[in-house]
């Protein structure tokens, strides 16, 4: 039975699911782009301050769906900034744009929403539903501008490899309960490891491979990053993936998948392979949004490296690996984003290489920005991205994955190639001062200068961030004792 | 107030960056109270917390001024550690450190890279005080390399003339080569012991390693590699007398003072790692021992002044180096803090005379200049006397314990002559460039008097010269033992008089000039001696010869590249690779479900057949 | 891996089956090719030679407006079962289930009232809404 204070514990969902609510009645009541901006910026303000209020109920599991822990926690707070960031974005993209604007905004809502719901996921059915409240905003939000032909592809992909991919995951989840009975994770790691769960496991994680792009599950990114509006990328590239690597690392952990041996066998293929084809896709790319698109499908398969040696290094270290790297992926992805935003003017998008051909000379600010997120994302000292590999690497040394670190060392290797090249471009004389048209986006740099702190901060002073993000993971004990 | 350590090397950082960040915009006037005021802001607060540390219980001082990142076992943090060493290195640093800058207020005035010039000698500062006061070895490094890029950055501070531009190449390679076996070091020992925290490294080296183990010798080897790099030792010393092409507060500063003893403090820091290997340390005297008469035999045939000091400096860590291979590490400090007391007054002195004749460096075009610089003029005096080891200057005190020391050790007889006799050649070569210099017939082309700036660095350096052996740190709470034997009758008088008798040939040889020098270098064996000596020994020569012409050769042979080859293949496979896949991304979305459902099929296929 | 790999020769009943079954399709697609006779028959192009013969277009174009009337009918049927299977455990559920099932009601009435207020419920081509608005006038 529910009581008051498993309600508290769902306090960020329930006041972002009201917000969502509320949004959607003062649109139908007065029509305002700003007022829905607004709006929507109180209400992931409100939900963010309900965070610290809950920490202190948990962990807490809330009937046996939703499992609302410091883990997930942890990251629902990195899901609503970045939601946030994207929502600012979105406020000088479409602003200047044509069409009815205020729905974007509902939509973020929706899919954080369901991003919060995946963190806590405890159970094949909120795994499902959150992952379908995500997926659903994000077919619309990616095919938002009716106008543009791409994004209509593009969320007509999506869509429709989404589907697929929700068979597969159904199906997979079907073969389980029919082996074991039950759908709890953790309930689930008393029985890994017979045929047919091993089947429907290894469905589930095609799914999630999906969503997550890894090869040979990662044809859609590109198109789709390329297609949708540029701050909708960056939402689609932070929260969808990171909630669905939290989701993984949660299933995997208190159902003991990762110790059934072909599953682990699975990932770190994926994983070596991902970050191959990743980076080598991205290497001679002229399309910004494109290389973001290739190199995030190298950087989740960096990611692989924390579940796949969390059988040897233990659930906790594998979670904070996973979300000292999901912090600083966040920062220096939803930076890179950021730039192409405040770059595209108002009839198209800044997304071929030569837009950014001596950036360093016409808008200097936005140029360091981007070097500062290309550089983090490349890994340098210093910065977010180099801590997050760093972890990556820790935990993969002490898993002796070593041909995983290869392919990581590897792929960062091609990466510095092409991250170097996009700031090299922007280091190169202009082919003439062309004077832009400067609406001046107060907002988008506000968030830029933070993010940029984020990424320096993360780089140069981690301990106290990665103090908060501990995680505590819980790991049934059960599953533990088990083989 | 211990805790206001960390501020110490802040300072010098914020007026580097401050420096930095006016891009030169900043007003003149203002540089120099930026530049030398945040290293007088460290000296005053280093003094400060030194003199509490000296009246508490001496017992080392650790602050953690945060922790980079702790992930699994591995810790690194950025820590600073006090105890007598690391406080006596940090008063030279920041104490003489501050004196340079206020002497190059004026040295510097009307040089138009002012505010560069202040930027980089802070970085210096902040870098050396890492350095000196870092806890682990990674700091330790990261200082270390620091200095380096700063000390090269500063040799070619006058990068308009290519030969400065080359000077500080050289120094900057030849300090790599044992920069890179320091490093080889540093994994070696966090390879084996696990650590790199310098006090549990050190705890656990001795745990683990018994006395003569190979293990240690090795390590200590290394790091010896890394010392000799930096502190311009046999075989890696010929970029020292180059690195004069910088400014003069520069020498004074980088080449005398604190920077080229880093070697020194290196080996004393580590003094548990080099007594487990007792050959090494045997090395360490030898290296000494040989580098201090090379270089004392070359500075006798300088002609330019400020190659003269080089020479000499380098001679001088030599005698550190043999302090600390007999294990009298209190005496290696002691001398290093003495040195940098007379070495850097000697250098700002002459910086003075180079300055007032407008960047003549010939000593036999000076001369005279006794009523021209007073100041200068008796700058130089205490200072050869101090490096003479004249008695009852501070030289006498610290390179006496050092003989002493030599003279108790392991074929101590040997390191003690040869400590013995470099105290003669120190005492000719000083004063001949003295008596050349400042004595003799008068040059008309020297000008205009010493400013204030210039002037009371020099008087409070003689002071420190003269007096400064009368004031030592309480090693003795860091080092195992430091207490140098008493020389016997004999030795001792042999010690105490050898340098007077290089004064006093000095003086026949050049003021008074009863025997002419000049027919002994034209015999033809004098000759070929003086040359020889006065190429530095042919190190040039021999490095070129052997290492910089084949390899220019390999490089011509090699012009269009085998190796290159390999990258041009990866270069060729990524490219390939690339364009296969992209292939692959067809825009067609019945492929895409088609390569989706394939992949699953081939996950299956291995669920099942696993 | 490896004992995964012992007990994969477990399995060569089933891997014999797969290539038994690779075997019989290549042989069904390749003996014909020798053995049968080219025919040419009226039907043979057909894609079913005794079904219904295809005609027109495939590509139907229907008007947009029939997918918000499927999507809404599908949403409300939803609703409706929702509410059946509350409505049966009405006892059981308790005024829990019922503040439940108000906040849901609740939340399918303001998306009612945005549709309605965004137009989603008027069925009128924009050529009629034209129409009907200059008959206003």
């Amino acid at each position: 039975m529910i009581t008051t204070t498993d309600l508290l514990a769902l306090l960020p969902l329930i006041v972002l699911s009201a917000v969502a609510v509320i949004v959607m009645l003062a649109i139908a009541v007065h029509r305002n782009h700003r007022l829905a901006f607004l709006l929507t910026v109180a209400g992931i303000l409100i939900s963010l301050i309900t965070v610290p209020l809950v920490s202190d109920l948990v962990p807490r599991l809330i009937t046996p769906l939703v499992l609302v822990d410091r883990y997930a926690l942890v990251f629902t707070v990195m899901a609503y900034a970045a939601g946030l960031v994207a929502a600012v974005l979105c406020w000088e993209y479409f602003r200047v744009r044509e069409g009815h604007q205020e729905e974007v905004y509902l939509l973020i809502l929706t899919a954080l929403l369901g991003a919060g719901v995946l963190a806590a996921a405890h159970h094949f059915a909120s795994f499902f539903l959150g992952l379908e409240i995500l997926s659903v905003s994000l077919f619309a939000l990616i095919a938002y501008p009716l106008r543009e032909i791409r994004a209509l592809e593009a969320g007509i992909k999506y869509l429709v490899l989404s589907g697929v991919a929700s068979a597969f995951l159904l199906f997979g989840m079907a073969l389980v309960y029919a082996e074991t009975g039950t759908m709890e994770f953790a309930v689930l790691g008393g029985r890994p490891g017979t045929f047919p769960s091993v089947i429907g496991t290894i469905l589930i994680l095609v799914a999630v491979g999906f969503k997550l792009s890894l090869v040979p599950f990662h044809l859609w990114t590109a198109d789709v990053y390329q297609g949708a509006p540029a701050p909708i990328t960056a939402l689609l590239a932070t929260v969808s993936k990171g909630s669905v690597f939290i989701l993984l690392l949660r299933y995997g952990l208190e159902s003991g998948v990762f110790r059934v041996p072909v599953v682990s066998v699975l990932l770190a293929l994926i994983a070596v392979v991902s970050m191959l084809v990743g980076n080598f896709l991205a290497l001679r790319q002229n399309n910004v949004k494109r290389i973001l698109a290739y190199s995030s499908i190298g950087h989740m398969g960096y990611l692989l490296v924390a579940p796949v040696a969390a059988n040897v290094v233990g659930g906790n270290l594998a979670a904070e690996a996973l979300l000292v790297y999901l912090a600083a992926y966040f920062a220096m992805t939803l930076a890179a984003f950021g730039v192409v935003t405040v770059m595209s003017p108002a009839d198209r998008e800044a997304e071929e290489l030569d837009d950014y051909t001596g950036l360093f000379w016409t808008r200097p600010w936005l140029a360091t920005v981007f070097s500062v997120a290309l550089l983090s994302l490349a890994g340098i000292p210093l910065t977010a991205g180099f801590i997050g590999k760093f972890y990556l690497f820790a935990a993969g040394s002490q898993g002796a994955l070593w041909m995983l670190l290869g392919a990581l060392i590897i792929g960062s290797g091609l990466g510095l190639y092409y991250y170097i090249r996009i700031v090299f471009q922007m280091a190169q004389a202009p082919a003439a001062l062309q004077a832009r048209p400067e609406a001046r986006p107060v907002g988008a740099h506000l968030v830029l200068a933070i993010l940029l702190l984020l990424i320096f901060g993360l780089g140069v002073y981690p301990a106290p961030f990665i103090d908060l993000l501990h995680p505590e993971i819980n790991v049934p004990k059960q599953s533990a004792a088990q083989q | 107030m211990l805790n206001y350590l960390g501020l110490i090397p802040l300072f010098p950082l914020i007026g580097f960056l401050i420096l930095v960040a006016s891009q030169g915009n900043m007003p003149r006037r203002w540089v120099p109270w930026i530049g030398a005021g945040s290293v007088g802001l460290s000296a005053v607060l280093a003094a400060l917390v030194g003199i509490e540390f000296l009246s508490g219980s001496l017992e080392p001082y650790r602050q953690t001024l945060w922790t980079w990142m702790r992930v699994g076992h591995f810790a690194s943090g950025f820590s600073l550690y006090l105890d007598a060493l690391s406080l006596n290195m940090m008063f030279v640093v920041t104490g003489v450190g501050f004196l340079i800058h206020v002497y190059s207020v004026g040295f510097m005035a009307d040089d138009a890279g002012y505010a560069r010039f202040f930027a980089y000698m802070n970085l210096f500062v902040f870098a050396m005080l890492v350095l000196v006061l870092a806890d682990n070895l990674v700091l330790l490094y990261l200082g270390w390399e620091g200095v380096g890029l700063c000390s090269y950055l500063l040799i070619g501070f006058w990068y308009e003339n290519p030969e400065n531009g080359a000077a500080a190449r050289k120094a900057f390679v030849m300090t790599r080569v044992g920069d890179t076996a320091m490093a080889i070091g540093l994994f070696l020992l966090f390879a084996r012991l696990g650590t790199l925290d310098i006090q549990a490294l050190l705890n656990r080296a001795s745990a683990a390693w018994p006395v003569g183990s190979g293990m240690a010798a090795l390590a200590a080897l290394l790091l010896l590699g890394g010392a000799v790099g930096k502190s311009a030792q046999l075989p890696l010393q010929t970029w020292l007398p180059d690195a004069m092409a910088g400014p003069t507060p520069i020498s004074a500063l980088i080449h005398a003072a604190t920077m080229v003893t880093a070697g020194v403090y290196l080996i004393a820091r580590t003094h548990t790692l080099f007594e487990l290997a007792p050959a090494v340390l045997q090395l360490v005297a030898a290296v000494g021992a040989v580098t201090l008469l090379i270089a004392g035999f070359t500075a006798l045939t300088q002609r330019d002044i400020k190659r003269i000091l080089a020479y000499s400096t380098i001679s001088q860590i030599g005698y550190m180096f043999l302090a600390l291979g007999v294990t009298a590490f209190s005496s290696a400090i002691f001398h290093l803090t003495t040195h940098a007391y007379f070495k850097a007054l000697l250098f700002l002195a002459a910086g003075a005379v180079i300055h007032s004749y407008h960047h003549e460096h010939d000593i036999f075009r000076m001369g005279g200049l006794r009523k021209r610089l007073p100041i200068a003029f008796w700058s130089f005096v205490i200072g050869s006397a101090a490096l003479t080891a004249l008695p009852f200057t501070s030289g006498y005190f610290s390179k006496h314990e050092i003989l002493a020391s030599a003279f108790h050790a392991e074929n101590g007889f040997w390191f003690w002559a040869a400590g013995t006799l470099g105290a003669l050649l120190t005492g000719i070569y000083s004063f001949r460039l003295v008596f050349i210099a400042f004595f003799g017939p008068e040059n008309e082309r020297a000008s205009e008097h010493l400013g204030f700036a210039m002037s009371v660095p020099l008087i409070l350096l003689g002071a420190l010269a003269l007096l400064g052996g009368f004031v030592s740190m309480p090693l003795g709470s860091v080092f195992p033992r430091s207490e140098p034997g008493e020389l016997g009758l004999i030795a001792g008088i042999f010690t105490d008089l050898a340098p007077l008798v290089g004064v006093g040939i000095a003086v026949l040889l050049y003021l008074l000039r009863t025997y002419p020098v000049e027919a002994l270098t034209e015999t033809r064996w004098g000759d070929m001696l003086h040359r020889f000596w006065f190429s530095g020994w042919g190190f040039d020569w021999l490095y070129g010869k052997l290492l910089v012409n084949p390899f220019r050769w390999l490089a011509a042979v090699n012009s269009s590249d085998i190796a290159d080859d390999i990258y041009r293949g990866i270069a060729a496979a990524s490219q390939y690779a690339h364009r296969a896949f992209a292939a692959t991304q067809t825009g067609q979305l019945r492929w895409y479900v088609a390569a989706f459902t394939g992949g699953t099929v081939l996950a299956i296929a291995l669920g099942i057949l696993s | 891996m490896n004992a995964d790999l012992v007990q994969a020769s477990n399995l060569w009943p089933f891997i014999a089956y797969i290539a038994a079954i690779m075997v019989v399709i290549a042989a069904m697609l390749v003996i014909p090719r020798f053995l049968a006779r080219p025919s040419r028959g009226r039907a043979t192009g057909e894609p079913f030679e005794s079904g219904v013969v295809p005609v027109g277009d495939i590509h139907v174009r229907l008007t947009i407006r029939f997918y918000p009337v499927a999507i809404f009918f599908v949403i409300f049927d939803l609703e409706a079962v929702f509410i059946l299977a509350w409505a049966v455990a009405f006892r059981e559920a308790g005024w829990i289930g019922y503040i439940e099932m108000l906040v849901f009601i609740g939340i399918l009435l303001a998306a009612l009232v945005y549709l309605w207020r965004i137009g989603a419920l008027d069925w009128r081509t924009e050529r009629q809404k034209l129409q009907d608005a200059r008959l206003q006038i």
